[in-house]
């Protein structure tokens, strides 16, 4: 327990240095950080449109970031859920525009199934490659994102094309329905966090959950003790390419309602930020997405109200990593006690007893 | 009155909360090769570490050649006379052996390094002490134990006249270490003072002039090698008797459990590391497999358990084929298996006691509810493992990393015997462990045999092999170079067969020899 409000305090104290780090930037370019920082904050929350958008920016962070830890659990570096969004998203438009023979409740079961299973068979590739090849996860991915990103481009200005002016598909059949009109809230984001849960609860509850934590913090262990040690880095892969593939339909279904060409740059990679900052903790995943995407929808506000940039946020999230993967930087006198000895004097501390 | 070289007076050593050292007392005499043992974290290695200036005392004086030492520093150390060779080797890999030796303190002629000197230096030490090491070889191409020489000489030529040997046989075959003993001789003969950190009571008994004794951070006394044996040290060591040398049960094999036929594997980086071995496990009995580390034994355990892929050949497990299966179906088939690394394959350091206890069997219906985990009889087993084998911390939501070498090896070996088996292949089970743990591990295998079940013994330790075994078969480059009643068995034979020989010094011994 203690672990934990230590992991708690230090991510609370990694976000209070950023913004003081941004807030220098601020002064810098001869702005007043107060003015900025609270623009920022009202942007995210004053109003409908403004909290809806929040919202709406949140779900498919909230999503990724669960995708990327998931992976990361089994020791896999999963950069390719963009990809994997991308697949999703056209799998969902193509069963949602052409399969309108289906009625509606199955139609949606179909986009959704759809878009998982692309997704899921989309990271089930590198995952092959690493676990039987030897082949880096983290290369194929991001080779695999481009390749995403242009197949999808091609569908979406050829075969899949609405036929106008823009580069999108025509309309899906059906939509998830929004709220909090006219931001692009949508029930997605019900889906998002009963699948989080579902996730939560997965890793740490079921015995497949267990095989995943076994095979990420030492797959030698795992394979001795009868835990096919590919298998599961390759059903893990799967796993977080199924959630890639869900972010897509849920995009194209619940934002846009039809594909849109290039819909979901930066949303795996922003997801893989989050989580990379709570150091895969999946449990913490769902409030820094929530802060991201506070940034992300603030940051409009205060570009227009103050004359900071609204880049200044990739500038806070930024320095944010670079605090948040340094480990020793906030060990305070209280955690010292615990933390300085090294491995040998613990473990006599807790022998001699 | 003989000269103290050093001498350590009531030293103290805490960290944070633990005391380390309590009562730490210790002088060396000039020309002695003195013990220093204990338990695993008796506090031994901390002494002598604080000796070396690696940590400061927080009590208690050091005296080198009289002369009190405050703030030491291993360079203040090493100006004073003082080397050590640590557990783990400080070498870089990729540099020649005499590179590794004069690096930070090269001979310099103008501006480039002086490597005629240098070796000059360097080769009156290596025949001076009768030190074999091949100069020009790169690191990772030495063999441990020459290593170890290049250690040695690496203190030597700083000007060592007190050497500190921590732990030094743990890494090494009986042959090596025999070969160190013998170095050890000719310095001490030379008029250098040795610190000798061991557990291995027969070789403390062998090699040194006095012996400390420390337990639990405390100075239990200092004698005489001759005034004292093996059982009186151990006594002294953990404060009861030990029995290492349990009765043997008198074994009553009963059918054949395991068959292994013409097995063939590669290892790592040789292809035909195991090169056609058979044999037959029989219920209740142990059949121990002796060799020096690297001659196909660990090859050999990971392809009967399912780690390796088998190229050629068969094992048999209770009448049923198990070549090439995966490690689940094989365990599945009642196999048992205690790795040769515990840190590697044994345990995940990063999980808990309990998740160590039932890592494989957490698909088991009565740790599994559809799919989650049933976390109460998981706690509930945990619990009763933890109190049958006596594992401390009795926590068992303790993360393993903080736990001692004897009480992580006892969660393995508490693993595989609760797993219902009908064949334990336990590979160096006693390992780098207390003596204390050593025993109770040792009389667990014995019990497993009475219970019937078939054990391969895979140990690197000969006296182990010796006094647990029924059969002994000895393995050398992959084959096997003999097989041995182990009436018939003594250290001698073994190490002759284990460096490939044939033993002809005794009559009627049961070789089969090769099974070509």
């Amino acid at each position: 327990m203690n672990n934990t409000i230590e992991k708690i305090v230090k991510v609370l104290l990694t976000i209070i240095v950023s913004f003081l780090v941004g807030a220098i930037f601020i002064l810098i370019i001869d702005e007043n950080p107060l003015d900025a920082y609270t623009a920022l904050i009202e942007g995210a929350f004053s109003g409908k449109l403004m909290f809806g958008t929040t919202l709406a920016n949140f779900t498919p962070l909230l999503l990724t970031s669960i995708a990327f830890a998931i992976a990361a659990k089994a020791g896999a570096f999963n950069v390719g859920v963009e990809g994997e969004i991308f697949l999703g998203g056209i799998a969902a438009a193509y069963i949602g525009i052409n399969w309108t023979f289906l009625p509606a409740p199955l139609l949606y079961v179909a986009c959704f199934a759809g878009a998982i299973i692309v997704g899921a068979a989309w990271a089930w590739i590198p995952g092959v490659l690493k676990a039987y090849y030897n082949v880096s996860e983290v290369c194929t991915t991001i080779l695999m994102n481009t390749v995403a990103v242009y197949l999808t481009s091609y569908l979406v200005n050829g075969p899949m094309s609405g036929g106008g002016v823009n580069a999108q598909s025509a309309d899906v059949a059906v939509t998830l329905k929004q709220f909090m009109r006219p931001s692009s809230a949508n029930v997605g984001i019900i889906i998002s966090i009963i699948v989080s849960i579902l996730i939560i609860v997965m890793y740490y509850k079921t015995s497949f959950g267990f095989k995943l934590k076994s095979v990420g913090s030492n797959p030698s262990f795992s394979d001795c003790m009868g835990i096919d040690s590919k298998k599961i880095f390759v059903k893990a892969m799967m796993l977080s390419g199924a959630i890639g593939g869900l972010v897509g339909c849920i995009e194209v279904l619940g934002v846009h309602g039809y594909y849109l060409d290039n819909f979901a740059t930066n949303l795996g990679i922003n997801g893989m930020l989050a989580a990379l900052i709570v150091k895969s903790n999946l449990v913490m995943c769902p409030p820094l997405a929530f802060f991201l995407a506070i940034l992300r929808t603030g940051a409009l506000r205060m570009q227009q109200s103050t004359g900071v940039p609204k880049s200044l946020v990739d500038t806070i999230t930024a320095i944010f990593i670079i605090f948040a993967t340094m480990d020793s930087l906030f060990n305070l006198d209280v955690f010292k006690k615990i933390k300085r000895k090294k491995p040998f004097d613990t473990k006599l501390a807790k022998g001699v007893k | 009155m003989v000269e103290n070289i050093v001498e350590m007076e009531n030293i103290i050593k805490n960290f944070g909360l633990v005391h380390a050292v309590k009562t730490g007392n210790f002088n060396l005499r000039k020309g002695e090769i003195h013990s220093l043992i204990g338990e695993n974290g008796a506090g031994k290695s901390t002494m002598m570490k604080l000796l070396y200036g690696m940590y400061p005392i927080d009590g208690g004086s050091i005296k080198v050649r009289g002369q009190l030492l405050e703030n030491l520093t291993p360079k203040i150390a090493i100006e004073n006379g003082i080397g050590m060779v640590h557990q783990e080797f400080m070498l870089v890999e990729n540099l020649t052996v005499l590179e590794n030796i004069i690096l930070g303190f090269e001979p310099t002629k103008g501006s480039v390094i002086d490597f005629d000197l240098a070796r000059k230096t360097v080769t009156k030490f290596i025949e001076q002490y009768g030190m074999n090491v091949q100069l020009n070889k790169k690191v990772h191409q030495i063999s441990v134990g020459e290593a170890q020489r290049v250690e040695i000489i690496k203190i030597l030529t700083r000007g060592a006249e007190v050497i500190i040997l921590d732990e030094p046989t743990a890494v090494l075959t009986p042959q090596e270490a025999d070969r160190l003993f013998e170095i050890m001789e000719n310095l001490k003969n030379d008029g250098k003072s040795i610190i000798f950190i061991s557990h291995k009571l027969n070789e403390v008994m062998k090699v040194s002039d006095r012996i400390t004794v420390m337990r639990h951070g405390d100075y239990m006394g200092t004698v005489k090698k001759e005034d004292t044996s093996p059982s009186e040290l151990a006594k002294m060591m953990i404060g009861r008797e030990v029995f290492l040398d349990l009765k043997k049960e008198k074994a009553t094999p009963g059918e054949v459990i395991c068959q292994v036929k013409d097995l063939w594997t590669s290892g790592n980086k040789e292809t035909s590391k195991v090169r056609g071995i058979s044999f037959d496990v029989r219920a209740g009995e142990i059949v121990g497999l002796a060799g020096i580390d690297g001659n196909g034994q660990s090859e050999l355990v990971e392809a009967i358990t399912g780690l390796r892929k088998i190229e050629k050949g068969s094992v048999t497990l209770d009448g049923k084929d198990i070549t090439n299966l995966s490690p689940k179906k094989i365990r599945e088939n009642g196999m048992t298996h205690i790795p040769e690394d515990r840190n590697l394959r044994g345990l995940n350091r990063q999980l808990t006691i309990k998740d160590n206890l039932l890592a494989s069997r957490i698909d088991d219906k009565k740790f599994k509810h559809h799919f989650l985990r049933k976390d109460s009889s998981i706690l509930e087993e945990s619990n009763n493992l933890i109190g049958e084998f006596d594992i401390r911390p009795t926590d068992p939501e303790t993360l393993l990393s903080s736990l001692s070498g004897g009480n992580a090896q006892k969660i393995v070996v508490a693993r595989e015997i609760s797993t219902v088996g009908n064949l334990l292949v336990a590979a160096q089970p006693t390992r780098g462990v207390d003596i204390g743990a050593i025993e109770s591990i040792r009389s667990i295998i014995q019990e497993q045999k009475k219970k019937g079940i078939g054990i391969i013994l895979i140990s690197a330790d000969l006296e182990e092999i010796i006094s647990l075994s029924d059969r002994i078969i000895v393995i050398h480059e992959g084959h096997i170079s003999g097989k041995i009643d182990v009436k018939d068995a003594n250290e001698e034979n073994l190490g002759l067969l284990m460096m490939g020989g044939k033993d002809t010094s005794r009559e009627g011994l049961n070789l089969e020899g090769l099974n070509e």
